[in-house]
């Protein structure tokens, strides 16, 4: 049908590809793009990575013995040095590392396919989102080697760029303003990213396939990129703000000048807390897929999963000052906060008992993406628990800006979103590459993984509990057995990358063993799985229906 | 009920390998090495936040994990390819999805309900006031002026504390089988003890909305610790004392013991026990972090802004915090150290201090002892 299709007209260089040149800089192929992100994303992970490597030995014995090695001795430009790790180890890993893989990559690579689209709406568009994320990381990297404070480089006042830290009052050299402009430029890149998703979705969709009939990865892409068009545009805001405070004079967060240091945070945090849902949110939607697929039965409650995630999001929009409850909000603005935020465990418990009952009376396959879907589910939901304690203000003044904080979004974010990539990845791998991997190196690597990240956090609940401050460069002696455990922990996860780097190896090199269309046999349902591995450069010449019969996409 | 829930508790705190280790706390500083829980408290607040945390929403964490990892592991072992080789196709339930979605909002409302009165708690710094007279071994009736605020009225027993002291201890008599009350919620409330206190003896009512976890009613504060954050050490003023301050900076590792380097500071703040101390936190440069976690406080200290809290300490002894909010390099470097006196030293300490800064005493002669200086309640008496 395709071939017949591909002799006339609009479908005639379906299988022509461009030069090399022309294929991956000017690329304006979902899966091209999607792949360069991928490439980006790995690239940011090793060094958001490496970055909590360094940041790991400083903390392995009280202190400060490790970074002076990088600053030739000087105790202060150490202190400054480890400040600058956390802060660009947060940036990498949010902006340059989840966001690019889960949205850029997959969502580039499979949204389109998934709902039976040849391309997305704005091709174009997409190749510039990209390159503008390039264009960011490389401000970002240069903004690292810039003077921040004094004559140290880098900003280190954490990723939340608070003022007056962020102003000219706590970083006067030109690293944070160069640190903006990345911002911005990240911003812009997912701005238009968001755009193309959501225009895509609601217009690309097969003839038939309704939104209720739409794959929850689609569905979760969609509310993310909600999430994205209504967020960046306030951060964008926060941070020009911030920008003319250090340049040009204004006073936004100034107090000194009728200003108020509190207000960046309300507006960091309007973005800031629907962003871990932009970072979690996709990583639902992989999810559903793979335990539908490896259980062999339709994920339950379709609809309770796609709404579930449009109630993730928009409660995300009302919760912001729960990252506030020790700056000074009255109590009865606390109160509130505390409700909001708890009310986000109910549609996140609907998704974790789904998912559960997706595999009740399946038949499970535990398969690479499963296992490590498997562990998401439970190391998620550890993660969850932890944030209905925070939610509550009455604990959370204890608890705020400890090492408790520190699990919890790494339960949900490192455990959670970035266990959501590798298990898309898994998934997805044969699909993109053509190629499988071996399973035991997936297993392995999974192995390592799970016992080496669990080493790392969950004793940083117990640090968290004795009133270890966060974002400390030292620490008295008697947190140190739980920080050992902690970097401990770290080396087993590298140990766990290295393996990652191995099973990627061998799968391209040694293994070479060629992808069938569909790898994961009956319970792979979604359109991805109808087209060969790797996928034709442009696919559904002939766009596949779901308008006849009640065939349905999930 | 009560030992109830302290036994849950203690059951908590024995769960662990390293539950043997929570009983070398170093000394004087409230961490425990190797620690796998909260410092342990000293306030009826920070008693709150354990009992909150122990009691209410650990078991709820734990108990949700596990029942989560059971059922992925019921689900792994009966329903995988080998024991099921047939998968069943159903996809809803809507009794199941009906209960997994009211069971969670039953469990956050037992959360909330405790979660609102620890946070109204906490965050309402206490008005409770008290009167104090004499009784002459006849009298039973006694007045207690209920002059607050409509929405701070003293309206129910509760909010009213009825303390004898003969000379040996004050003895809190019980609102059942001691007194009667009458008038509340009105300007004046009367109480009639149901037998006549000894000649001498002191008769202490307190009142107020700020009833803490305890039953007590918290009085209002009796002096207020003015806290600025710098880059990178804090400053602190006792306006009520006079007009001086002094720098808090982190003591030098030669200064202090291996367990409290990092905690010791060279000029420690000095508070009475048993009393509220309001605090009022600034910060002159950027946004640091005043954290006590003993007393389970901690508040920013924003520039352009002061934020206030309060404490009211059990016990004497040093107690330590450490900055909580990132502001520079030697963020890790400018920590808390507060010293919880009688009230005694407390006044002699306070004294010496206005030596420092070239003022007269204020508590050698009786005569210029401040009203709100003293629990006892000058003005009252």
């Amino acid at each position: 049908m395709a071939d017949a299709h591909a002799a006339h007209g609009a479908g005639d260089h379906g299988d022509h590809t461009p030069s090399f040149f022309v294929r991956w800089f000017f690329s304006t192929n979902h899966k091209d793009i999607g792949t360069l992100y991928l490439i980006f994303a790995i690239i940011a992970g090793l060094a958001g990575g490496a970055m909590s490597g360094l940041i790991r030995m400083e903390l392995a014995e009280p202190g400060v013995t490790f970074l002076t090695h990088f600053t030739g001795g000087n105790v202060d430009a150490a202190h400054n040095f480890y400040n600058v790790l956390i802060t660009y180890h947060g940036l990498m890993m949010i902006f340059f590392m989840v966001m690019p893989a889960l949205i850029g990559g997959f969502g580039n690579w499979f949204v389109p396919i998934m709902i039976g689209a040849p391309d997305m709406a704005f091709p174009r568009m997409n190749n510039i989102s990209f390159w503008l994320y390039v264009a960011s990381g490389i401000v970002i990297v240069a903004s690292l080697l810039a003077p921040g404070y004094g004559s140290q480089m880098g900003f280190g006042g954490s990723w939340v760029l608070y003022p007056p830290l962020s102003s000219t009052t706590g970083s006067p050299g030109p690293a944070m303003d160069l640190l903006i402009l990345a911002i911005h430029l990240a911003g812009a890149s997912s701005i238009l990213g968001a755009i193309n998703f959501i225009t895509t979705i609601f217009n690309m969709r097969a003839p038939g396939m309704t939104m209720h009939k739409m794959p929850l990865f689609a569905w979760s892409m969609l509310v993310t990129a909600f999430l994205l068009v209504l967020t960046l545009p306030v951060l964008a805001g926060a941070i020009t703000m911030l920008l003319t405070d250090r340049n040009f004079g204004t006073a936004f967060f100034d107090a000194s000048g009728g200003g108020d240091p509190l207000l960046f945070q309300h507006l960091f945090w309007f973005f800031g807390h629907p962003e871990v849902y932009v970072l979690i949110l996709p990583a639902f939607g992989v999810i559903s897929h793979i335990v539908a697929t490896f259980s062999k039965k339709p994920i339950f409650g379709y609809l309770g999963m796609a709404y579930a995630m449009i109630a993730i999001g928009f409660v995300g929009f009302i919760v912001w000052a729960h990252h506030m409850y020790t700056v000074g909000l009255t109590v009865n603005m606390k109160a509130y906060f505390v409700a909001a935020t708890m009310v986000i465990a109910v549609p996140t418990g609907i998704k974790i008992f789904s998912w559960i009952a997706t595999m009740w009376g399946g038949s499970i396959e535990f398969r690479t993406p499963m296992i490590w879907a498997i562990g998401f589910i439970f190391l998620f939901t550890v993660g969850g628990v932890t944030g209905v304690l925070l939610a509550n203000a009455g604990v959370d003044h204890y608890m705020h800006d400890t090492y408790y904080v520190v699990a919890h979004f790494h339960y949900t974010m490192s455990l959670g979103a970035v266990w959501g990539i590798f298990a898309a990845w898994y998934y997805w791998f044969p699909k993109m590459t053509g190629l499988m991997y071996r399973e035991w190196l997936g297993n392995l690597h999974f192995l390592f993984m799970f016992v080496g990240v669990n080493l790392v956090f969950f004793p940083q609940h117990f640090l968290g509990l004795q009133g270890m401050p966060r974002r400390y460069v030292d620490y008295p002696e008697a947190f140190a057995l739980w920080n050992q455990v902690s970097t401990i922990g770290y080396m087993v996860t590298l140990v766990g990358v290295v393996v990652f780097g191995i099973c990627l190896i061998d799968a391209f090199f040694i293994y070479r063993r060629k992808a069938p269309a569909n790898p994961w046999g009956e319970g792979a349902t979604t359109l991805e799985w109808t087209l060969p591995s790797p996928p034709p450069f442009h696919q559904f010449n002939e766009l596949p229906r779901f308008d006849k019969g009640d065939a349905k996409a999930f | 009920m009560k030992n109830f829930f302290g036994a849950i508790t203690r059951l908590w705190m024995g769960i662990g390998v390293w539950a043997a280790l929570a009983s070398m706390t170093v000394a004087s500083a409230q961490i425990t090495p190797g620690g796998i829980d909260m410092q342990p408290p000293n306030s009826a607040t920070a008693e709150q936040v354990h009992f909150f945390h122990d009691v209410i929403l650990m078991p709820i964490m734990v108990g949700i994990s596990l029942f989560v990892l059971a059922l992925l592991l019921w689900v792994m072992v009966r329903y995988n390819s080998k024991t099921n080789p047939t998968p069943r196709k159903f996809s809803h339930n809507t009794l199941i999805e009906v209960l997994w979605t009211g069971v969670p909002i039953l469990i956050l409302l037992v959360i909330a309900l405790p979660s609102f009165d620890l946070l109204y708690n906490e965050d309402v710094t206490p008005d409770g006031k008290q009167t104090v007279m004499r009784g002459d071994g006849q009298a039973v009736d006694f007045v207690f002026a209920n002059d607050f605020p409509a929405s701070r009225m003293v309206q129910r027993p509760r909010h009213l504390q009825v303390l004898v002291d003969d000379g040996a201890g004050a003895r809190v008599l019980s609102s059942r089988t001691d007194y009667t009350t009458e008038g509340f919620g009105e300007p004046e409330i009367a109480v009639s003890l149901n037998t006549p206190p000894p000649a001498g003896a002191r008769v202490i009512i307190r009142g107020g909305r700020s009833v803490d976890h305890r039953g007590d009613v918290t009085l209002a504060p009796t002096m207020t610790l003015k806290v600025t954050g710098n880059q990178w050490n804090w400053n602190y003023a006792y306006p009520d004392f006079g007009d001086f301050d002094f720098y808090a900076n982190m003591a030098a590792e030669e200064d202090t013991t291996p367990e409290l380097y990092l905690l010791e500071v060279d000029n420690r703040i000095v508070v009475p026990v048993g009393e509220t101390i309001r605090l009022a936190v600034t910060a002159t440069d950027v946004i640091h972090a005043w954290a006590m976690p003993v007393f389970a406080v901690k508040i920013d200290a924003v520039p352009g802004r002061i934020n206030e809290t309060w404490f009211k300490a059990d016990r004497e002894g040093v107690f330590y915090g450490q900055c909580s909010e990132i502001c520079g390099i030697n963020h890790s470097f400018m920590p808390i150290a507060v010293e919880v006196v009688s009230r005694p030293a407390f006044e002699a300490w306070i004294d010496s201090q206005r030596a420092l800064a070239g003022m007269d005493p204020m508590f050698e002669a009786d005569n210029v002892k401040i009203a709100q200086g003293s629990l006892a309640g000058a003005a009252a008496e």
